[in-house]
């Protein structure tokens, strides 16, 4: 355990307790505090960027229990988000229904579309499943772009989020909503893989057939997995539009779901903690890179064909994903490990 | 009955197209278990590296052609080489996920060296139409289906009669075995990287050559593993014969379903046969069953 010496347990509550030690909810505290006074010393545009990153939060800790702990590789997320996101927009657009009602059709919706394509998963896995998500993922936009509900190719407006006659109008707002459920889905995983499911997902991920033998019922859990993890992206999905509030299927492209991948393997595989740092590294390199670093190459290199430097963007995510894969396979999750377990050795190495 | 004669030609030789780039799938699974998911875009920057010969530099056919198979000979090998090998027995996650890396990275070059991302290809057939019947075919759908066949035939006497084919072959049977035999195995996956490239660089300048040089052609790299998953991921035999069918049910589909459903049903036809194939019969037609033991 990677606790400090001479901290003892008395009680089984204490044993399974998250946070130990009081240096630990010291520094919880103070992390939560400096969360939730982000928009005293963040701008306007610098808070977007934070509820982006919460947004995608939620959608890689759900794609993190169905890929990182259960071992089912979904290559179709964005599609799952998307379901969410139109079930919202439709919802409350269309048929006038509060924003609550919307979020929680939004996950049930997102999360029935998931058993419905992971209902292969029982008998197939690895690369069959991963086509048949890529399949997923082309079908749901697919019907998205035709569907007049959805307004198709035109997009469709979303109105606020509101929540008992408050608007979530400003950035500020809608941080302090989408930081909340966050970090509640994070809760949520981190306690869920405590459990008897969580450990049955771990058993399938590392030999689905010894899990099976050891009792454990591979079609409710992998369609559990299924679910809850697109749940959770129908969730981000229907924040998304309302933070967006304005749909269109090209937010939903097969490369994100690719990065979502993506943003899971940096951050580290099976941990809860990794997805938070996955996640956070992707948006932020996307965002300085599409905000500072493509538009300064535009500017400078004008010899080359307009519009090059976009290019860029994919190069880097594509070379962190292939680096981080055959580097550190573990993930960023495992670098803090390691980094925490030398602070708490210091100055010994082991 | 000439539209449906056409729906048919046009949906076969389509079809082959797709067959040959699969064929790239299946060499790679059958000698290293890996799934190459960066197929689309290795179609697609291939196609455009033949775009960048032909167009670009005034090459002459003659010397185009060899310079791009030179190209996928020197992609494959790289893929192999640095991202591949690091990463022999690892978890078939990783496998696949750097497959989808790759594909990203080919992307975003493509993006960079052609921002303009869509083009089209000069006219490598000639032009005049063939009559089939009551059928009015344009002549590089025939011209398709015959490079398409002599490929496959190319590809058939080399894993037959040449010793690296038998020794791929072997690779893809025992791995320890043929090491016990001496046979190098890096050597093995190396060249079935290549060869793969190659296969399916041809296929995407046979495609690009009818549709122009689109981002389209990553969809059509992945429509490719409706043929691998019907035929059965390990069957060159498999591929071939599955290609035609998802190249008709594509065209036929498209053709006679499009008026009774949503436009564009055709793009999404080979999706629906890969969910079918996987809750019917996941290891396809001609696919080999693995039976696991703990």
């Amino acid at each position: 355990m990677s606790l400090p010496s001479g901290t003892r347990n008395y009680t089984y509550a204490q044993d399974m307790a998250i946070l130990r030690t009081k240096t630990h909810w010291a520094l919880f505290i103070g992390f939560l505090a400096l969360l939730l006074a982000a928009p005293l010393y963040l701008g306007n545009y610098w808070l977007g960027v934070a509820n982006l990153i919460g947004i995608t939060l939620i959608a890689a800790t759900g794609l993190n229990l169905l890929t990182g702990y259960c071992g089912q590789l979904s290559i179709g997320h964005a599609g799952f988000i998307a379901v969410g996101a139109y079930t919202a927009a439709v919802l409350t657009n269309r048929f006038d229904q509060p924003f609550l009602m919307g979020l929680l059709c939004a996950g049930l919706m997102a999360g029935l579309i998931g058993i419905i394509f992971g209902l292969p998963s029982v008998r197939v896995k690895g690369f069959y499943l991963a086509i048949t998500t890529i399949a997923a993922q082309f079908i749901i936009i697919w019907v998205i772009n035709h569907w007049s509900i959805t307004g198709g190719f035109v997009g469709i407006k979303v109105p606020y989020a509101s929540i008992a006659g408050f608007e979530f109008r400003s950035e500020t707002s809608q941080f302090f909503l989408i930081i909340s459920i966050a970090a509640l889905c994070t809760f949520f995983a981190k306690n869920l893989t405590r459990t008897r499911v969580g450990r049955a997902f771990i058993a399938i991920r590392d030999n689905d057939l010894a899990a099976e033998v050891m009792g454990i019922n591979l079609l409710y859990y992998k369609l559990l997995a299924f679910f809850i993890g697109c749940f959770m992206a129908g969730i981000a999905g229907a924040l998304l539009a309302h933070w967006i509030g304005f749909l269109n299927a090209e937010q939903f492209s097969l490369t994100e779901s690719i990065l979502y991948i993506g943003m899971i393997i940096i951050g580290g595989l099976g941990t809860t903690i990794g997805p938070i740092f996955g996640v956070v590294f992707i948006r932020l390199l996307q965002q300085i890179l599409t905000v500072e670093i493509v538009p300064f190459m535009e500017s400078t290199f004008t010899m080359f064909p307009a519009g090059f430097a976009t290019g860029v963007t994919p190069m880097l995510f594509g070379l962190a994903i292939i680096l981080f894969l055959i580097l550190e396979p573990r993930g960023l999750a495992h670098r803090w490990a390691l980094l925490k377990s030398a602070y708490r050795l210091w100055p010994f190495s082991y | 009955m000439a539209e449906l004669l056409q729906y048919v030609i046009t949906g076969i030789s389509v079809g082959m197209v797709y067959a040959l780039i699969a064929l790239g799938f299946a060499l790679i699974w059958k000698s290293s278990s890996v799934a190459n998911l960066a197929l689309g875009q290795i179609v697609l920057i291939s196609s455009w590296f033949t775009y960048a010969m032909l167009v670009q530099a005034r090459f002459p056919v003659w010397l185009a052609f060899p310079l791009v198979v030179l190209f996928a000979l020197g992609l494959g090998w790289a893929i192999e080489r640095f991202a591949l090998r690091p990463l022999i027995a690892q978890p078939i996650l990783a496998l696949i996920t750097v497959t989808l890396g790759i594909g990203y990275f080919i992307e975003g070059v493509v993006t960079f060296i052609w921002p303009w991302s869509v083009d089209a290809l000069p006219r490598l057939f000639p032009r005049e139409v063939v009559h089939i019947g009551p059928a009015v075919i344009s002549q590089e759908y025939v011209w398709v289906v015959g490079i398409c066949l002599a490929v496959f035939v190319l590809l058939t006497l080399f894993f037959r009669y040449h010793k690296m084919g038998i020794a791929m072959r072997a690779t893809a049977d025992d791995q320890l075995a043929v090491q016990a035999c001496g046979i190098p195995v890096t050597a093995v996956f190396s060249r079935s990287w290549m060869f793969a490239c190659v296969v399916a660089a041809v296929g995407g300048i046979l495609i690009a050559s009818i549709g122009g040089i689109t981002h389209g052609l990553v969809e059509t790299g992945l429509k490719a593993f409706s043929v691998v998953i019907l035929g059965g991921l390990d069957s060159f035999l498999g591929a071939v014969i599955a290609g035609p069918i998802i190249g008709l049910c594509e065209s036929l589909g498209g053709g006679y379903l499009t008026p009774y459903l949503w436009g564009g049903v055709k793009d999404i036809i080979p999706f629906v046969i890969i969910i079918i194939v996987m809750v019917i019969k996941p290891y396809g037609l001609f696919g080999e069953e693995r039976i696991e033991r703990i």
